[in-house]
């Protein structure tokens, strides 16, 4: 247990909660298991803060926390559970609290099916704000790896939605993704 | 992007998509990977933001109290 821990750290600490959650929903899928996951994570944070080196990336540490939380509990679940890549589908195409646009569930969708790692990849870079280095060290694999993931994930995603497709010019596209933006995306 | 470009995107994309079919090696390491060359970038950014509103749309929830309060329980105890 830390001895005192400075009022900026845990200001730092709380204002990275929402991201947690959000990417603890993106891995597991589950709301409730995802606050869970978070909730142990601030846990191990709070009791390991003395190997944290303060102003080092404090976001980076905590993600890196969550995400091993996660996969070493999912390795002891996996032995019970058979289709845990199912059951996330289903949990999350049915959650109440994602409305929104049709496009946006859409989209959603082709997020939950893609592959963990791809989905995990794309989250960091593409959502998270993490750089490809930063994400390889979250994610314990090569800059390259993360670099193949988020191109696969992106173009599983194009496929999946059709946004490959000849008639989707890229002025359409562009428009499409200006609308997204200026409705505060 | 001219439509000869599209069509060799498009052919590039084809190919990828058959490889996909069987499961990717990704211990394998493409040290080439660059910004997708495969890929415009519009459709590149177009897909960043989706993802980033699916994203924000959990971030920005209100934390819920029972986190915030294990911090504060947390803090406390090594006060005492």
């Amino acid at each position: 247990m830390p001895e005192t821990v400075s009022p900026g750290l845990k200001d730092e600490l709380v204002a990275q909660i929402g991201n947690l959650r959000a990417f603890a929903v993106s891995l597991c899928g589950d709301r409730e298991r995802a606050d869970d996951l978070v909730q142990e994570t601030l846990y191990k944070a709070w009791n390991n803060l003395g190997s944290f080196q303060e102003g080092t990336n404090l976001k980076a540490w905590l993600f890196t926390i969550l995400r091993n939380t996660y996969f070493s509990e999912r390795r002891k679940k996996k032995r019970e559970v058979e289709d845990v890549d199912g059951a996330y589908a289903a949990k999350l195409s049915s959650s109440p609290e994602q409305h929104g646009h049709m496009d946006m569930r859409d989209f959603q969708e082709a997020l939950s099916e893609l592959p963990d790692d791809q989905r995990e990849a794309l989250v960091l870079v593409g959502a998270a704000g993490f750089s490809y280095e930063e994400a390889a060290e979250i994610s314990d694999c090569a800059v390259g790896t993360i670099k193949s993931r988020v191109n696969r994930a992106r173009r599983r995603i194009a496929e999946r939605l059709n946004l490959d497709e000849g008639e989707d010019s890229p002025a359409d596209l562009v428009g499409a993704a200006t609308a997204a933006a200026s409705r505060g995306a | 992007m001219t439509e000869d470009d599209k069509d060799k995107a498009q052919r590039r994309m084809a190919v990828d998509a058959s490889k996909s079919t069987r499961r990717p090696d990704d211990e394998i390491v493409e040290p080439t990977a660059q910004p997708d060359a495969s890929m415009s970038p519009a459709l590149q950014a177009h897909i960043g933001r989706q993802v980033r509103a699916v994203f924000d749309s959990v971030a920005q929830e209100p934390v819920p109290e029972h986190l915030l309060r294990l911090l504060k329980d947390l803090d406390d105890s090594g006060e005492s």
